[in-house]
């Protein structure tokens, strides 16, 4: 009900009950006894309590709430500490005249409180079927809910995560509750934080150099891939972890990481049998925990088929190695000259219009 | 952990979630468990979805039975610079007919790059009661008879927007079929419409719609008619001229000058195709309300230019050829303080030489006097790293920056450097930054910097740029937040594709053409990636008659969970888990 009708029902109820009460009270405000689940009684002015409409129509229909022993039953889901908020509400608002602004004001104030008490009010509002009290309410927990992930609104508002993984990868999904993306932000957020301290103990120029340098060893090693997903690379990825090049302890390179987003990626270049002996490059500033389970990838294809596609990966990763070695004398020269290439390919519209 | 103490009925819960109406909080709350997941499907009411071969428009309908509003997207972006080549797909009628059947109440259709026959605007004029609000951007394959069935059927029709689609103008009587008593029109957008309408019966149209906010012209409605139309809707919020050209005579002027006095709400004005600077004072009038002024067809000179736009102290958008000249975004950047968006276009991008002098300057100059720009797009011949730091460190609340330096593989012009470390200025500063379009000559360092710090950017635009496939490991390894990336003209090979492949399942979709992918590296992609369609365009012929190891020509990778599309044209090929080549 409109906060003005319910003010209008209001006032017709107080004028019959005063007529009533006027017999018991001649001249004191009439009160109204409300029971809660726990067996709590209370008195409460009857102009502020009617302003709920259940409340209301139990007064109007049944005539109950005179006295102690007739008290009405509110629904379960009001508690006294709350019913005196709801009361509070009412107090408020069933007073005629009040301007919007006040009323704004006033909602704005009432409205902060921890989520679970907004919770069980929202509840209580609805089973007393105080209108203008859920919206304001519902408002507030709408408000709470913008902004956060799926997460965060279960630890919120204790639900469980009883969703399937199906269910939750859809393409209109929150894509941080994937498994494998929680793994690679979580190598991300490490691999900025080395970047920053690599930032600050080189200058820009050194640090390129050391880039080329590294990309070479890493792609060889993830190419020629150690811990990828076969049984063979497993058992090897545990004597790699002790093994440590000299030059390359303080420093992460961003690469290296590219190895473990290589794994995570089904291990797609994995070798089932070649360890070269570049494997020892620097994983090892990852955690040993890292473990990653990316076999539902390959559960729809059949083992022969897996096979095949592993040979043909191995085969391909050959050819890949076996030119990279040049490319990269060809890249560590053009970037130790920094001449100017001539890129442009023929005219072009540039990438954006109107 | 302490369970909630109180139990919301459904209803309550849904009352909730009518509170939250952006797309990635309705995602988060479906995912949040099993109750909320079922009261937030039954209680959504607008789709979007980026990708329209992501998903089945069956899977759409079980999962969400009541929709009454639903935006797609078709074509990749690179369509707009004709890189997707005729017939590439898009289409949206399976989506019309299946939505015919399960979505009665339907309201609002929005479409962009997609293809749209007159059957399918016919289907949706008939299939739908309570139709509301079409808008067609960017779209294809229809002509006017379809817009007259809509005209015609759509009773309750509110918004007809075409904005830049390509329609076959059969027919300026389309517009006559809006039945008299239609009087519900609240936007209609025809600026791409090539021929004639109906004038009469638009001008009867526009009087009898009280509500009319929005009215953009084509370029076939003459000025000396324009004052007719606006004293019929001086209710009028945003206007498009037609042609804004005609034989000065001072009472075609007064005219038009009082019609313009008389509209006090409008706030955004657009058009003025084949300009006569003598009607331009016409709009002086309201020129202090303006807040849209879209000026990209307006062939004037810089000095008409600025005594224009220096009376528009409310402007937060404008777009304007690049006659407006360095002086003229001085006066901008000195009048125009509320300024969030600004677009420059080319008046000549295929000439050889700068044809006017608008250099990185202008730029600067709005950087340092617009404190509320956000959105840039920006075509010029030159700019230098200095200019792009001092931008940065002027704009840090940025969130769009897209510049077209129009030569490829432009220097610093001052110093012969690369631009990376502009650019990498560009994203240091603006933490924001959710698109950025690159241009000039660019190393893999400005991919460093761009994975290092863009941790906000969801859609980059990269052309003629970067040295090798380290440059892409560093976005696809350092942008958590990327959606959209499309690549052409740059050296990127395999290697940096096939070390972040799951990362493309976070993604829309990636394009990349005239790069260094090999075919073989596709099918291992697409073998490996069930949800990834790994789509290769090429027009030369099938990639097998090729060596593997010969580049393809584009590439264009999204994420689905509908599998291979089955309408793909002779010159796209897809690679499935079985390995076997599907043409279609």
């Amino acid at each position: 009900m409109h906060p003005n009708e319910v003010k209008i029902l209001n006032k017709c109820l107080c004028q019959m009950s005063e007529a009533v009460m006027a017999v018991v009270k001649p001249e004191m405000k009439s009160y109204i006894w409300l029971q809660t689940a726990d067996g709590s009684v209370q008195q409460v002015e009857e102009e502020v309590a009617v302003f709920c409409p259940m409340i209301c129509r139990e007064v109007i229909q049944t005539g109950m709430g005179s006295s102690k022993n007739y008290a009405i039953s509110l629904p379960q889901r009001v508690n006294p500490a709350i019913l005196g908020l709801v009361l509070d509400y009412c107090r408020f608002h069933h007073v005629p005249g009040r301007s919007n602004k006040e009323c704004k004001n006033f909602d704005e104030k009432f409205i902060r409180m921890d989520t679970k008490r907004l919770c069980e009010l929202t509840s209580a509002a609805d089973s007393l079927q105080l209108k203008p009290l859920v919206d304001i309410t519902s408002r507030a927990l709408a408000r709470i809910i913008e902004g956060k992930t799926p997460e965060e609104i279960r630890e919120t508002f204790h639900l469980p995560d009883d969703l399937t993984e199906e269910e939750k990868l859809e393409p209109l999904r929150n894509i941080t509750d994937d498994p494998r993306i929680r793994l690679l932000n979580r190598l991300y957020a490490r691999k900025r934080k080395e970047l920053k301290e690599r930032e600050k103990l080189k200058n820009v120029e050194t640090v390129e150099e050391q880039l080329d340098d590294r990309s070479v060893d890493d792609l060889l090693s993830f190419i020629n891939g150690g811990d990828g997903d076969t049984k063979v690379a497993r058992t090897n990825r545990s004597k790699k972890k002790n093994r440590r090049r000299k030059d390359q302890s303080k420093v992460l390179h961003d690469l290296s990481s590219a190895c473990h987003v290589g794994e995570v990626s089904n291990g797609l270049l994995a070798s089932s049998s070649t360890c070269s002996k570049l494997q020892d490059s620097a994983v090892t500033s990852f955690s040993p925990n890292v473990e990653f389970d990316d076999g539902d990838i390959d559960d729809d294809i059949d083992p022969a088929m897996k096979e095949e596609l592993d040979r043909e990966v191995e085969d391909f990763a050959r050819r890949l190695n076996s030119d990279w070695p040049e490319r990269m004398q060809e890249i560590l020269s053009l970037g130790q000259e920094r001449r100017l290439m001539p890129i442009c390919m023929g005219k072009y519209m540039s990438v954006d219009q109107r | 952990m302490q369970r909630m103490a109180c139990s919301f009925p459904d209803e309550v819960l849904e009352h909730v979630f009518s509170f939250v109406q952006c797309d990635n909080d309705r995602n988060a709350i479906s995912t949040v468990c099993k109750s909320w997941y079922k009261i937030e499907r039954w209680s959504r009411r607008r789709v979007f979805v980026g990708n329209c071969y992501a998903i089945s428009p069956d899977m759409v309908i079980r999962r969400f039975p009541d929709v009454r509003s639903i935006e797609l997207k078709g074509k990749p972006h690179f369509a707009d610079f004709n890189l997707v080549p005729d017939g590439w797909g898009g289409y949206v009628a399976p989506w019309i007919s299946a939505m015919a059947a399960a979505y009665p109440w339907l309201e609002e259709i929005r479409l962009k790059r997609m293809v749209i026959t007159d059957e399918n605007l016919e289907l949706i004029s008939k299939s739908f009661k309570n139709f509301k609000v079409l808008v067609l951007s960017s779209c294809e394959g229809f002509s006017t008879d379809g817009l007259a069935a809509i005209a015609a059927n759509c009773r309750n029709l509110r918004e007809l927007d075409l904005r830049e689609s390509e329609v076959e103008d059969l027919s300026g009587h389309w517009l006559k079929h809006f039945p008299d008593d239609y009087t519900s029109l609240v936007s209609l957008n025809i600026a791409c419409l090539g021929c004639e309408v109906s004038f009469s019966a638009l001008e009867r149209l526009v009087g009898r719609c009280p509500n009319l906010r929005t009215l953009r012209l084509n370029r076939a409605v003459p000025l000396d008619k324009l004052a007719n139309l606006l004293r019929r809707a001086p209710q009028l919020v945003e206007l498009g001229t037609g042609a804004y050209s005609s034989e000065l005579r001072p009472d075609v002027f007064s005219n038009l000058s009082g019609a313009f006095s008389g509209c006090k709400e409008l706030k955004s004005l657009s058009g003025f195709w084949d300009v006569v600077p003598g009607y331009l004072p016409a709009v002086y009038p309201i020129c202090c309300r303006l807040t849209t002024l879209n000026l990209s067809y307006a062939t004037i000179q810089s000095p008409d230019l600025i005594k224009l736009v220096g009376q528009c102290q409310n402007l937060q958008r404008l777009w304007v050829l690049d006659y407006i000249e360095d002086a003229g975004l001085d006066a901008v950047a000195a009048s125009c303080k509320d300024l969030r968006e600004l677009r420059v276009f080319p008046s000549d991008p295929y000439g050889p030489e700068p044809n006017v002098p608008l250099t990185e300057q202008g730029l600067v100059s709005i950087s340092e006097g617009c404190s509320k720009l956000q959105s840039v797009l920006y075509f010029c011949r030159q700019m230098s790293n200095a200019a792009l730091m001092t931008i940065a460190r002027n704009r840090p609340n940025m969130t769009r920056f897209r510049l077209c330096i129009i030569e490829p593989g432009t220097p610093d012009y001052l110093t012969l450097q690369p631009l990376d470390v502009g650019f990498g200025a560009i994203v240091e500063h603006c933490k924001d930054l959710q698109r950025l379009s690159l241009s000039g000559l660019l190393t893999d360092l400005v991919f460093e910097y761009i994975g290092t710090y863009a941790k906000k950017l969801e859609m980059l635009s990269v052309a003629f740029a970067g040295e090798s496939d380290l440059g892409l490991h560093h976005v696809l390894s350092g942008c958590e937040k990327l959606r959209k990336l499309e690549i052409r003209d740059c050296p990127f090979g395999d290697k940096a594709l096939l070390a972040n492949a799951a990362k493309l399942e976070t993604m829309r979709s990636l394009w990349m053409s005239s790069c260094s992918v090999t075919f073989g590296a596709c099918k291992l992609l697409g073998q490996k990636m069930p949800r990834l369609n790994v789509e290769v365009i090429d027009e030369r012929g099938t990639p097998d008659s090729r060596p593997e190891s010969c580049p393809i020509d584009k590439l264009y990778i999204y994420r689905t969970v509908a599998g291979s599309r089955f309408d793909m044209p002779g010159f796209v090929w897809t690679i499935d888990e079985d390995s076997a080549m599907r043409l279609s």
